[in-house]
């Protein structure tokens, strides 16, 4: 009898057991399947958590979870703050996010992307101890607490967000993300309508061109056209394009007071190069006007002031270039002189 | 140059004076031009008289590496050498990496002035290219924008391309490297190319000219002279870049040589097109064009729609990506981490150009609106360069170098057309205020003193080539004007001035303008750019001092080591070690292998005994660091060690970054990590350190070491430069492994092994 009980418990244990197992694989593939489908229903693939889904797929699932959440920390009324950069970073989180999905053609399982928001999701942020954004974290299979067992994403990578997220999914999951899918510069519906547009209008140019009345055949076009390039480059505007350099900063001790001009070689703020551009530019306007226009005007009253103008003008504009320029860089500009006459 | 003034002569008078003039004219342009070439060649020697006629920097030492093998073994060795002596063990072929253009030419020199007798050395010939170059480059810019706007502009923009400072920066003697000749090249090629003959230059120029056939075409200036002198251009300029190795069928394949064969196709369609309007009747060829059109837009639009799908599937579109990011300024920064890296690559701040055009920077305005006045199409062919070179010199720092000789040509003609003018209303008020009837006469004396006062200052070469195109270019002018009579041009003279004092105050002002950028100019060369680093100099408060010890080391090494030893260094110091110690190294600026270059990053990153396995299974003997801690050098290998931890990281990922960094921090003193310690490059710059001063003070990284007294296991110091900045190492026999196997017999087995063991080391030259 005694052993038939004992067989009866053990059968009963490996029965339980066994679906208590079923039980969980059945409520993991549930998870996962939920996940799935909010990932499906996302555009980019990023599922947007609240306090609520946090628990159901963190806090309240045991360890360890089949999969693996990454999460970016995001606050909508901070968008507007451009040294964030937020809606920047959530566009590359984004981006990869896509990328990895489209790579592993739907069929991960391992790795999903979440987004938080501060404001419907307050609980959230403080179970991970996040004060300050941007914040990315990974919270492993195995992650019980999420202040300690996270891994959060170093602060130096979001400058680079897309190549520094991608490594630490690589170094942390092994999981492997893959080529980063560029959205094209113009989409297929544009690339249509400019096509479309180009079609119908090239017979009209081809018209013009061959009678020769385009704006094209203007040389005034093309001399402003030159001029604009000439001011466009020599102001540094390429740098303030490609780093996004701000117009000019403001005072950290004054807040009332503008920076305008910043010292030092590397740097320089927008309105900082467009002065210095003009004042480039503006002598050689001068010059050319007092050589090809003033030469020929008969008014010799004129012709005196437009000189006295253009002088004064000039030399003022390279004065305060040479000026400028000294304070900047701090060269030390000199002569080498005969040593006699020292 | 200033010859009388004519008008009141006869016309046979005339026409002798104006040849004699022109004559005159032309000799003293020779000579304005022979002091504009010494000029630019003797600017440029300050790095030969402040310090020595050295090589500079690193791949110049590669340049001249490979002109001595030509000067030796001749061109058909070149052409199929194999480097043995670099990337141990896999080498590297030489002949059809590089490209050839500089070498040949400093070999040419080199074996034309040994023909003449004239024994130089390679070295010396290699310092001096660059200089010779820059001379022949301002000769080159005189006759380009001779063939825009007339001899004086030419000579003004060859004085100020002899002296500008961007050009300096890539020419001064020593720095042997392809710029140098480059430049000259690119300006020589445009003015064959406007002299309706030419030849095949690179990328730039491959793009720039058929630009500049398609903006002919689009205005309306086809003619048959454009067609010579672009068909042969494209066809004979493919085949021979074809001819480079280097290049090979990337003549056909890449997209950047695109345009040039799109407007080769579309200027032989223009051509037909005029060809078939010249024989038929223009209401026939109305009929004609509108069938042709109708049927070719069709076929276009299928072409265009094939092209687009081919070139859209290659992953970069066909682009390579240093030019996409010329077109896309931003794509680099978004994508190529390692294009945007560069600081050669960085978009330049305003400073960066006055620092390398200066003044010129005040004037091109002005020269642009002077070549549309009017628009030839020579000058139209100056308004697209400075207009293309300026814009891509916004994009990246380093084509300041293509933008500086456009701005030359484009200031010189606007100097040029300002003293025109300023020095004409000058004279002619003078003039005017003396009788009217001798008006002409007056003229003559007035213009005759005035060049003698101008010879009188000519003391400043740049016054004098300002000065006096000024006048030529006038002359000029006045050849027109001579025909109609002297009353008419004494009218149009009087419109043509400018009051007296203004002229005058301008003058002055643009002559004061001149000499700020002399000034400038020269103390960029002397100052800025004349730096070789392969010798360093520090001025302190008791004197100069000299740091030789690059040359030092490598001189040990030629002379203390075996022929076919193993040096392995970073790869920075690659080129110099095979050129100067002629030793074999593992790595060098040629980084065309990343794993190599890892291996030996992650030897630096290991510790001692890892190091040791990695560098003895690369058959290295030696292993070079340089440390700057001693003298304060910041270039030193401590600090480009987390570049090595990086690139040996991304290969063989057991180097984690993180691990040689406190909190984020890369620090050397007590606070640093453990592994930090016990890597090898530090154990390799630090060793002994604590004997110069009792401390361990480093002076680049202003703080005191962690780890002051160690001894190394594996490596055995070999040799110590003066002031410490190279530092050589021998790896130690490997023993190790036999005292662990046969731990019984140890004194037995290693008395007795160590004898052959010895031998083995030391092993003999094969070929001495």
């Amino acid at each position: 009898m005694a052993i038939s009980y004992i067989h009866l418990f053990i059968l009963s244990f490996i029965s339980t057991s066994r679906f208590l197992v079923i039980s969980k694989a059945g409520a993991e593939s549930e998870l996962v399947a939920y996940l799935l489908t909010l990932q499906s229903q996302s555009e980019s693939g990023v599922i947007h958590l609240n306090d609520r889904t946090v628990s159901k797929f963190i806090t309240s699932t045991k360890t360890p979870r089949p999969y693996s959440l990454l999460i970016f920390f995001d606050a909508i009324p901070l968008h507007d703050k451009s040294d964030l950069r937020l809606p920047v970073l959530v566009h590359d989180f984004a981006l990869v996010a896509s990328s990895f999905i489209a790579n592993h053609n739907g069929s991960n399982t391992k790795l999903f992307f979440c987004d938080l928001e501060f404001r419907e999701s307050q609980s959230s942020f403080k179970l991970f101890d996040v004060n300050s954004l941007p914040n990315i974290y990974l919270v492993g299979p195995d992650a019980e607490s999420l202040k300690d067992d996270t891994e959060q994403m170093e602060q130096s990578g979001f400058t680079r967000l897309i190549e520094s997220l991608v490594e630490f999914i690589e170094s942390r999951t092994q999981l492997t993300v893959g080529p980063i899918h560029h959205s094209p510069v113009i989409s297929k519906k544009q690339m249509v309508l400019i096509i479309g547009f180009l079609l119908i209008w090239s017979p009209f140019a081809a018209r013009k061109i061959f009678a020769g009345e385009t704006m094209f055949h203007n040389p005034r076009i093309w001399l402003s056209g030159a001029i604009f390039v000439y001011f466009f480059s020599v102001s540094g505007a390429m740098h303030i394009i490609i780093r996004k350099m701000p117009m000019f900063l403001m005072d950290r001790e004054d807040p009332n007071k503008l920076i305008f001009f910043y010292q030092g070689t590397g740097v320089q703020l927008g309105l900082e190069g467009f002065m210095v551009g003009f004042l480039y530019t503006i002598v050689g306007l001068l010059l050319a006007v007092v050589t090809h226009v003033l030469v020929y005007v008969k008014d010799l009253k004129t012709k005196r002031i437009g000189m006295l103008f253009s002088i004064f003008v000039s030399f003022w504009a390279v004065k305060q270039v040479i000026f400028l320029d000294n304070w900047k860089t701090r060269y030390a500009i000199h002569g080498f002189w005969p040593s006699r006459w020292n | 140059m200033a010859a009388p003034e004519t008008s009141t002569a006869a016309v046979p008078t005339l026409y002798t004076n104006n040849t004699l003039r022109n004559a005159f004219g032309g000799v003293l342009s020779f000579f304005i031009l022979l002091l504009i070439g010494v000029m630019a060649f003797s600017i440029r020697l300050f790095s030969v008289i402040k310090y020595e006629s050295v090589i500079h920097e690193f791949d110049p030492y590669f340049n001249y590496r490979v002109t001595q093998f030509l000067a030796k073994n001749g061109i058909y060795e070149f052409w199929n050498w194999f480097d043995d002596r670099t990337w141990y063990p896999l080498g590297r072929v030489i002949g059809g990496t590089v490209y050839p253009g500089l070498t040949l030419t400093a070999g040419t020199i080199w074996w034309l002035l040994n023909s003449l007798n004239i024994p130089l050395s390679v070295e010396t010939v290699c310092v001096f290219t660059a200089p010779i170059f820059s001379a022949f480059a301002s000769w080159a810019t005189y006759l380009l924008t001779k063939e825009v706007k007339g001899t004086g502009a030419g000579l003004t923009a060859a004085a100020l391309l002899a002296m500008v400072p961007s050009y300096i920066s890539r020419s001064v003697a020593g720095s042997y490297d392809n710029e140098a000749v480059a430049i000259f090249a690119l300006i020589f090629t445009f003015y064959l190319y406007i002299k309706v003959c030419s030849w095949g230059g690179y990328t730039f120029i491959i793009n720039l000219i058929p630009m500049h056939v398609l903006l002919c075409i689009v205005t309306g200036r086809f003619s048959s002279r454009l067609y010579i002198a672009y068909a042969p251009l494209v066809v004979l300029g493919t085949l021979l870049a074809a001819l480079v190795p280097v290049v090979g069928f990337n003549a056909v394949m890449t997209s950047e040589h695109f345009a040039s064969f799109l407007v080769f196709i579309i200027i032989h369609v223009v051509a037909f097109v005029y060809y078939i309007k010249g024989i038929l009747s223009p209401k026939m060829f109305k009929v004609a064009v509108t069938l042709v059109v109708s049927v070719g837009l069709a076929v276009c639009c299928a072409v265009i729609a094939v092209l687009i799908a081919l070139v859209a599937s290659s992953p970069t579109k066909g682009w390579s990506g240093r030019s996409l990011s010329l077109l896309d300024p931003t794509y680099a920064s978004k994508y190529i981490p390692i294009i945007a890296s560069v600081s050669e690559h960085q978009p330049p701040t305003w400073p960066s150009y006055f620092m390398d055009i200066n003044v010129l920077a005040f004037l091109v305005p002005a020269g642009i609106i002077a070549c549309f006045l009017p628009l030839s199409d020579a000058s139209s062919f100056v308004v697209l360069y400075i207009a293309t070179s300026v814009y891509f010199s916004g994009v990246m720092v380093r084509l300041m170098l293509v933008l500086a000789p456009a701005a030359c040509i484009t200031s010189g003609i606007a100097l040029s057309q300002a003293f025109d003018v300023f020095t004409g209303s000058i004279k002619f008020q003078l003039t005017g205020a003396s009788s009217n009837t001798e008006v002409d006469a007056a003229e003559t004396s007035s213009s005759t003193a005035e060049s003698q006062t101008d010879a009188v200052k000519t003391e400043k070469p740049e016054e004098t080539a300002k000065n006096r195109p000024s006048r030529k270019s006038k002359k000029k002018e006045r050849e027109h004007g001579e025909k109609p009579s002297t009353k008419a041009k004494a009218e149009k003279k009087r419109l043509l001035a400018l009051p007296l004092e203004s002229s005058v105050i301008s003058l002055l002002l643009l002559v004061l303008l001149g000499a700020f950028y002399v000034v400038h100019c020269v103390w960029a060369a002397a100052e800025a750019y004349s730096a070789p680093s392969i010798v360093l100099t520090s001025r302190s408060h008791d004197g100069l001092h000299v740091f030789d010890d690059f040359r030092e080391a490598y001189a040990w090494l030629r002379h203390n080591t075996d022929v076919d030893d193993k040096v392995a260094s970073w790869w920075d110091y690659g080129y110099q070690t095979t050129a100067m110690a002629n030793r074999t190294v593992i790595v060098d600026n040629n980084t065309w292998n990343n794993t190599h270059i890892a291996t030996v990053g992650t030897a630096m990153s290991s510790p001692e005994r890892a190091a040791w396995e990695i560098f003895h299974s690369l058959d290295v003997k030696y292993v070079l660091v340089v440390f700057g801690g001693l003298v304060g050098y910041p270039s030193d290998d401590i600090n480009k060690f987390l570049w090595m931890v990086r690139i040996g990281g991304g290969v063989f990922p057991h180097i984690k970054e993180p691990d040689y960094l406190r909190d984020g921090q890369y620090r050397i003193d007590s606070q640093a990590t453990p592994t930090m310690l016990n890597c090898l490059m530090y154990k390799l710059s630090y060793y002994r350190f604590v004997e110069t001063d009792g401390k361990g003070f480093d002076r680049v990284r202003q703080t005191e070491i962690g780890k002051k007294y160690f001894k190394l296991t594996h490596f055995e110091e070999a040799f110590t430069t003066h002031h410490w900045m190279v530092r050589i190492y021998k790896l130690k026999p490997p023993k190790n492994r036999i005292r662990g196997k046969t731990k019984k017999s140890k004194s037995k087995t290693s008395s007795t092994t160590s004898g052959p063991k010895r031998s083995g080391t030391k092993k003999k030259n094969p070929w001495q």
